[in-house]
């Protein structure tokens, strides 16, 4: 197992004059972590990954595994396994073969490949399908054979790019708790991608969040969630995603409060930076309220019952939001729902660029000690 | 039900039209084979299996049987091993590569006549480029007409100008189909290029590759244009293949009988070669990576 950095680390395709997919890149992934890299399609995330097992080369910067400088050396002088989205199983070739592959090309003794395989087999459930070929297999079997062929060469590092996304939601959640109890009794270094919150808060040690070949944020699942760097994270985490509403600070009576329109919600004091005039205000939705008196109402237009939670869409003093209660059967469309916003919940972020207002926080932070 | 009655009238109808452009020449060529003709306007003479009797009697047919079973390993070996070679080169990204695609395919736009006097002029021993070329360099060039080994070695050669491209078009399709990942599933795995080459390159290409050798096995089998406009089965028989024999039989030396006995057994004998061959290479089984 092993320590993983990335220093400045850059992709642009077209021979270096092309876009850039992985931009100024910057991470330290301690031993045994599970660092999950989430983000939306198109940011980098993957391309990030494929440079860690170098099946891209990096346009600049260096990566180390295990203090080795990595950077340019071939995917097999790495020691590092990777499970693909479409699993990537040798179709002519058996279970069993499929996961001997690469002990056999590194020249491992036949008994002791024998032993490995049968060792993975075991551990994830495997044994009954050993002689069989990729095309019997259902999705769930063939992920774990997927990763069966990675856990039988003991790598380094683990990399699993989008391993979940063919399955189905079912199958997904089962083979999550299997990932986090593999990494829980092997304590892998593992990079997991994934363009699912869900995934990434779970599973997670840390998250990264990128846009645009960008870090937005690496932190901790809950303290993304917390306290968001910027609008983008705060919608990304979080499922409905965050209420923002673009405003002014303003003084109200001795505090300073957002106004929009007929809203105007007081905000904390000393949390945040409070020099910008234009900001955005975001509440989760679960952090709404129901306050009988209070002077703001939801209209609602939609109810979502979805079992334990009720959600809500409608309009609260001319902005549309979303809110979550626990579950509440009397709400019905066209009810009008007297709700408060509780003080220590909001966000405060900048109308230009979305960065958090929050004190001692941010992006920049993050980034900053991440590449020092 | 209307459509029912359509679709079927349709499906009998090509059955009857195949039946007659494909089973009638082939019934009339076994039925001729058990008789005696000089022309197919005179009277024919029942003798029953005396053709058959005849013909494998003959040292003629079985020498034309392996001259044909030569030329045909050879011509396929290369074909496939050369447009296999290609084909990887094609593969790859480099400048320029759709104009390069498009010349290596040319040469199986060429009519075999057109190639067969292409090849002639250039290996002429008298006139020809290459002697002229060699020439300038002080070097004789013999003549590969008169020699077994030479002439089935030219029509091997001109065989697979031919139709190596054919080969080269088809495992060029077969390539897009392997998935890349699979390749960067090797490489993570440690395998270099010779291993991915062989452990998913070629396992990717089986359907393909069966059906390539399956087709040039039937098509270099019975191969007469070629062989008859390079050499006409000589020098004494060297090149005489089972078409060859039955076309000189029946149309030179107007033993039709005879010619039509050479070309049923020619056709028994790719037929049991190929069921043979479908067996032990199954191209459903191949596809499914089995």
């Amino acid at each position: 197992m092993a320590r993983i950095s990335l220093q400045h680390v850059s992709k642009s395709f077209g021979g270096g004059h092309g876009p850039s997919a992985v931009k100024d890149f910057c991470l330290e992934i301690e031993d045994g972590e599970l660092i999950v890299f989430v983000g939306p399609s198109g940011c980098g995330k993957s391309t990030t990954l494929r440079m860690i097992a170098g099946l891209e080369e990096a346009t600049s910067g260096a990566i180390l595994i295990g203090g080795r400088n990595v950077t340019h050396l071939p995917p097999k002088d790495r020691n590092v396994a990777m499970v693909f989205q479409n699993y990537a199983l040798y179709p002519q070739k058996t279970v069993y073969d499929n996961m001997a592959f690469g002990l056999y090309v590194r020249g491992e003794d036949r008994k002791e490949i024998d032993r490995r395989v049968k060792a993975a087999a075991v551990s994830l459930d495997l044994e009954a399908l050993l002689d069989r070929k990729p095309r019997q297999l259902s999705g769930g079997q063939m992920q774990r054979v997927a990763l069966g062929r990675a856990l039988v060469r003991d790598p380094d590092v683990f990399l699993l790019d989008e391993p979940l996304s063919n399955l189905d939601a079912k199958l997904r959640v089962k083979m999550r708790e299997e990932i986090a109890t593999l990494h829980a009794r092997l304590g892998a270094t593992m990079i997991f991608v994934t363009h699912d919150q869900v995934e990434a808060m779970t599973l997670g040690d840390r998250i990264v969040i990128m846009r645009d070949g960008v870090i937005q944020q690496a932190g901790k699942p809950l303290e993304l969630y917390d306290r968001p760097a910027n609008t983008f994270v705060a919608g990304f985490i979080g499922s409905p995603e965050m209420n923002l509403v673009n405003g002014q600070l303003v003084e109200d009576g001795e505090r300073l409060a957002v106004r929009s329109g007929d809203l105007t919600l007081r905000i904390p004091e000393n949390t945040f930076a409070t020099q910008e005039k234009n900001v955005t205000l975001g509440i989760r939705p679960e952090h709404l309220v129901i306050a009988d008196g209070s002077p703001l109402e939801m209209s609602v237009s939609l109810v979502e019952q979805i079992g334990a939670q009720t959600y809500l869409l409608g309009m609260i003093a001319g902005h549309k939001m979303r809110a979550v209660f626990e579950r509440r059967d009397e709400i019905r469309s066209g009810d009008k729902v007297p709700i408060a916003f509780p003080t220590e919940r909001l966000h405060l972020f900048s109308s230009a660029g979305g960065a958090t207002l929050r004190k001692t926080e941010g992006r920049v932070a993050v980034h900053a000690k991440e590449c020092a | 039900m209307v459509q029912d009655r359509r679709v079927v009238a349709l499906f009998i109808g090509s059955i009857l039209l195949l039946g007659v452009i494909i089973g009638g020449p082939l019934v009339y060529a076994i039925m001729l084979s058990f008789y005696s003709a000089k022309s197919f306007v005179g009277e024919l003479q029942w003798v029953g299996l005396a053709n058959y009797a005849k013909t494998i009697q003959d040292p003629l047919f079985w020498q034309a049987f392996a001259n044909g079973l030569m030329i045909a390993l050879a011509a396929i070996f290369l074909q496939v091993v050369l447009g296999v070679g290609i084909a990887l080169v094609l593969n790859r990204r480099f400048f320029g590569q759709s104009v390069v695609r498009a010349v290596s395919i040319l040469p199986y736009f060429l009519p075999t006549v057109v190639a067969c006097l292409i090849a002639q002029w250039i290996l002429d021993p008298n006139y020809g480029l290459l002697k002229s070329i060699l020439a300038s360099f002080g070097i004789g060039i013999a003549d590969w007409s008169a020699q077994g080994v030479t002439a089935r070695g030219t029509i091997v050669l001109v065989s697979v100008w031919l139709w190596t491209p054919f080969v080269i078009t088809c495992v060029l399709a077969g390539l897009q189909t392997i998935p890349t990942q699979l390749y960067e599933a090797a490489r993570v795995d440690g395998a270099g290029a010779w291993r991915q080459f062989w452990h998913i390159t070629v396992p990717g290409l089986r359907s393909v590759l069966v059906v390539v050798i399956l087709l040039r096995g039937i098509w270099m089998f019975n191969k007469f244009d070629l062989i008859w406009l390079l050499t006409k089965g000589g020098p004494l028989n060297q090149t005489e293949t089972l078409p060859t024999l039955a076309y000189r039989k029946s149309f030179l030396e107007f033993n039709l009988g005879g010619g039509a006995a050479v070309a049923t057994l020619s056709f028994l004998i790719l037929a049991g070669v190929m069921l043979i061959y479908l067996r032990l290479f199954p191209i459903d089984d191949a596809k499914q990576g089995r």
